[in-house]
């Protein structure tokens, strides 16, 4: 049993930009070293932290980010520093950069530079607007790039009736912007590595994050090329330029069901059916509405949803909606992360799956893949590097660095 | 050259969470055959119709039958070719495996158990073509115990725990998202899936299965609110547009001036240098020299009056003017920017040339989102092989049936006359 990728090796530079495609080449198998400056990455002080301890050997977005990642300490502005990079750059297949802007250039690390020492490099540089341009020098954080993508402008709550808002446009949080951009950046250097099989000749790309949010709205750009119509913000559902139906329901217990019934499709009888096993079916049953074209007006709408409403709310979280698939109907609970951990679908697909932190004596519950290959199973572990945590080992192995040679480096502060 | 040249993908998804990953494989230089039944057509391509010619309504009253006119569809399908072919009929479902013998890779989005149904499944393909990769994403995945369960986009975000991280605090509802980014994001791990066991294959020479699902990649996105669970016991908690895990403020949308009054703009203040640059800015008012707004933790404990006081400036200001105020002087801050604001107004957009027109052989040539990656050398952009938009239905039958697979024009005849293709 091998990964996808284990044949491959990854150097990781920079922040939380880069750091989940760090991540999903890890978690493919690839033997992904990600370096950091002596004293560790920034991204080792983003919360939350391991009994909620400020320290950045305990940050748990540090943990899920990096996990599976070998970790070394360098500091690349020192001219020793450099040289060791140097000599990691000329042995590795991919380099993951999210570096601020030049800081690779003013090294001498330029594309010319990198491509005459190791030709088959896959370079993938990770920037916030792209290397060029009149936003170039824009300062972005997760909030800055989903407003400016237009992530933002769809997600929030519904209109009061007059069409205006009183609520703002809301960001989903967890740094969906890296996560979108890092897909992509993943996507196009899987593909780059397929190339470099066949011709064994690298290549550099560049993903701007700005244009990957850009490209991640699904409809809004097609439907405002072909009518010119904006989109209205809607709770829970797709932004669309008028309002329509709910899709999200108040269950007895105070949280929500998500619901997708088409009363036109198919799904009306099976709809009609659940309700009228839990008592709501109130008159959707009768002959009348067998006519589809009897189901084709305004009060119908409210009506059908309003039993459907009227089902949620004498359901707790977890009741009801087992039975609605079973009819066929997309139907779940709106639930919190967490609530998935013993849900028996991802215990079967051992979605989840325990990680060892030694030093804490302990074992932690990740989401640790995506996918399921009999073939080439997801990496199951080590959690996230500690600081300088493979030094010796990577120093040693791809450069012959010996234990006197490591302990100087270290002394210096170059390690 | 493109990446992936010389690959060739049947393609049997539809919809946006497969397909849309068949869009960014034709990008990347895959050649993907689209398999389509009239009998049971991917109702996207009846969706978001194309004014024709572009942006020049020719009043024609859009037609709901034509499957043609989809620009949604379109633009999902891009660089695709496409045929049509019955597999349920039995010669049909001999055809497909004929395409699946000069194909690297078999893919897709059927609820989990279709293709077995259809006589379709992984041995049967493997029969066919030993090294064949089949990557199936149903929305819950094919082994567990929901394998019948359906799923959308916002049904994978409902039950991952996505929808629940978007929102104002309790009693406020969950937001979610405003689209199924889980489409997308399903998208990306169809395309991913492939590209790693194509990866893989070219390493050792193996094909394989891959049991995708839409809504395990949602969960794996969630795995710092897991921990936070896992390690402290805390369960998750909506803050709205605040920032969470890192100190910040002020952190959220605040309204301008502009229409209807629902111009937003994002501002991320996360240290003294950017507060020094926006109190400047603001023009050193009064209040901003209070002991409740002098440290980082100061203004987080008083945000709420902290957030009156900025959108009491945004307010009656142009949105546009005030994040090129605030990037001047080292500020964090963006437009909340729709559709049109993306396609008319932002310069680092137009400057990445993230629009490229495709012809399409229906409704003629209207721009596209490209690819968002750059390459220095390889070629890849959203026209993929095929130099154009969505394939029209069957529109590369000639290609596929004849070219490809060597059947004569009679044959052609035949079948199409059977109902087969």
């Amino acid at each position: 049993m091998t990964g996808f990728l284990s044949h491959i090796k990854v150097l990781e530079l920079g922040d939380e930009k880069g750091e989940f495609c760090g991540k999903l080449f890890a978690g493919a198998g690839a033997d992904v070293i990600k370096v950091e400056p002596p004293g560790g990455s920034s991204t080792r002080s983003i919360g939350p932290f391991y009994q909620d301890r400020p320290d950045p050997e305990r940050s748990l977005y540090f943990w899920h980010f990096n996990f599976g990642k070998r970790g070394v300490t360098l500091d690349i502005n020192a001219a020793e520093g450099r040289d060791l990079l140097r000599g990691l750059l000329a042995q590795t297949a991919v380099v993951i950069d999210s570096l601020p802007l030049d800081t690779m250039e003013n090294l001498g690390f330029t594309w010319d530079a990198l491509r005459s020492l190791n030709p088959g490099l896959v370079y993938v540089r990770i920037t916030p607007f792209g290397r060029s341009g009149p936003w170039r020098d824009y300062k972005a954080n997760d909030l800055v790039h989903m407003a400016l993508g237009g992530e933002m402008m769809h997600c929030g709550y519904d209109p009061k009736p007059d069409l205006t808002y009183d609520t703002p446009p809301i960001a989903a949080q967890m740094w969906h912007s890296y996560h979108i951009a890092g897909n992509q950046a993943f996507i196009a250097a899987l593909g780059a590595l397929f190339a470099r099989g066949n011709t064994q000749r690298g290549d550099y790309i560049d993903i701007p994050i700005h244009q990957a949010i850009s490209c991640c709205t699904e409809h809004d750009v097609e439907c405002f090329l072909f009518t010119g119509r904006p989109y209205l913000r809607l709770t829970g559902r797709h932004a669309r330029p008028e309002p329509d139906a709910p899709t999200q329901y108040r269950t007895k217990d105070g949280r929500y069901h998500c619901i997708i019934v088409n009363p036109f499709a198919g799904g009306f009888e099976a709809a009609v059916e659940l309700l009228r096993r839990k008592g709501f079916a109130d008159d959707l049953g009768s002959e009348k509405y067998k006519d589809p074209e009897n189901r084709r007006n305004r009060e119908f709408h409210h009506h059908f949803y309003d039993q459907i409403g009227k089902c949620v709310a004498a359901s707790n979280l977890e009741e009801t909606w087992h039975e609605a698939q079973d009819l066929g109907i997309p139907w779940v609970p709106v639930r919190k992360p967490e609530e998935n951990l013993n849900d028996p679908q991802w215990r079967a697909r051992e979605t989840f799956g325990e990680v060892d932190h030694p030093e804490l004596g302990r074992s932690f519950t990740y989401p640790r893949s995506p996918m399921l290959s009999e073939e080439c199973p997801w990496r199951t572990g080590p959690r996230a590097p500690l600081i300088g945590e493979h030094n010796a080992e990577v120093y040693g192995e791809i450069l012959g660095k010996g234990a006197d040679e490591l302990s100087r480096l270290r002394e210096r502060k170059i390690i | 050259m493109r990446p992936l040249e010389g690959v060739r993908i049947a393609d049997l998804t539809w919809l946006m969470a497969g397909a849309g990953g068949l869009k960014l494989m034709s990008a990347l230089g895959a050649e993907v055959i689209r398999v389509e039944w009239h009998g049971r057509m991917d109702w996207l391509r009846f969706h978001a119709q194309t004014p024709i010619p572009y942006r020049q309504p020719d009043h024609a009253p859009l037609d709901p039958q034509n499957p043609n006119r989809s620009g949604y569809f379109n633009a999902i399908n891009a660089g695709k070719y496409g045929i049509s072919l019955n597999v349920k009929h039995p010669e049909g479902r001999k055809l497909f495996l004929r395409l699946v013998g000069i194909s690297d890779v078999v893919v897709e989005s059927f609820t989990a158990e279709t293709m077995d149904k259809l006589g379709l499944g992984y041995e049967v393909l493997k029969s066919v073509k030993p090294d064949i990769i089949y990557y199936q994403q149903p929305g819950w995945g094919k082994k567990g115990p929901y394998v019948k369960y359906a799923s959308y986009g916002p049904i994978a975000q409902g039950i991952s725990g996505l929808t629940e991280q978007s929102g104002l605090p309790d009693p406020a509802p969950p937001a979610g998202w405003g689209f199924s980014y889980m489409d997308w994001s399903g998208a990306y791990y169809c395309a991913i899936g492939m590209l790693l066991a194509l990866n893989y294959k070219q390493a050792t020479g193996k094909g394989q299965y891959i049991d995708g699902s839409q809504i395990e990649p949602a969960i794996y996105m969630t795995g710092t609110a897991i921990l936070d669970y896992v390690a402290n016991g805390r369960h998750w908690q909506r803050d709205g547009n605040r920032s969470r895990y890192q100190p910040a403020a002020p952190h959220g949308a605040y309204r301008c001036a502009g229409p209807g009054a629902d111009r937003w703009i994002a501002i991320a203040v996360r240290d003294e240098q950017e507060w020094r640059g926006l109190v400047r800015e603001m023009g050193q008012p009064g209040w901003s020299a209070d002991p409740k707004f002098a440290t980082m933790a100061a203004r987080i404990a008083n945000q709420d009056e902290l957030d009156r006081r900025i959108e009491a400036w945004t307010k009656d200001q142009d949105a546009y003017a005030i994040q090129e105020r605030l990037q001047k002087a080292g500020v964090p801050a963006g437009v909340c920017q729709r559709a049109q604001d993306r396609l008319e107004r932002d310069p680092q957009l137009k400057h990445l040339k993230w629009m490229i027109d495709l012809p399409h052989s229906y409704v003629g040539t209207w721009p596209h989102r490209d690819i968002a990656w750059h390459f220095a050398n390889l070629e890849s952009d959203q026209g993929g092989p095929t130099r154009r938009s969505a394939p029209c239905y069957g529109e590369d039958n000639d290609y596929v049936y004849g070219e490809l697979l060597k059947l004569s024009k009679a044959e052609q005849e035949r079948l199409r006359r059977d109902g087969v293709i």
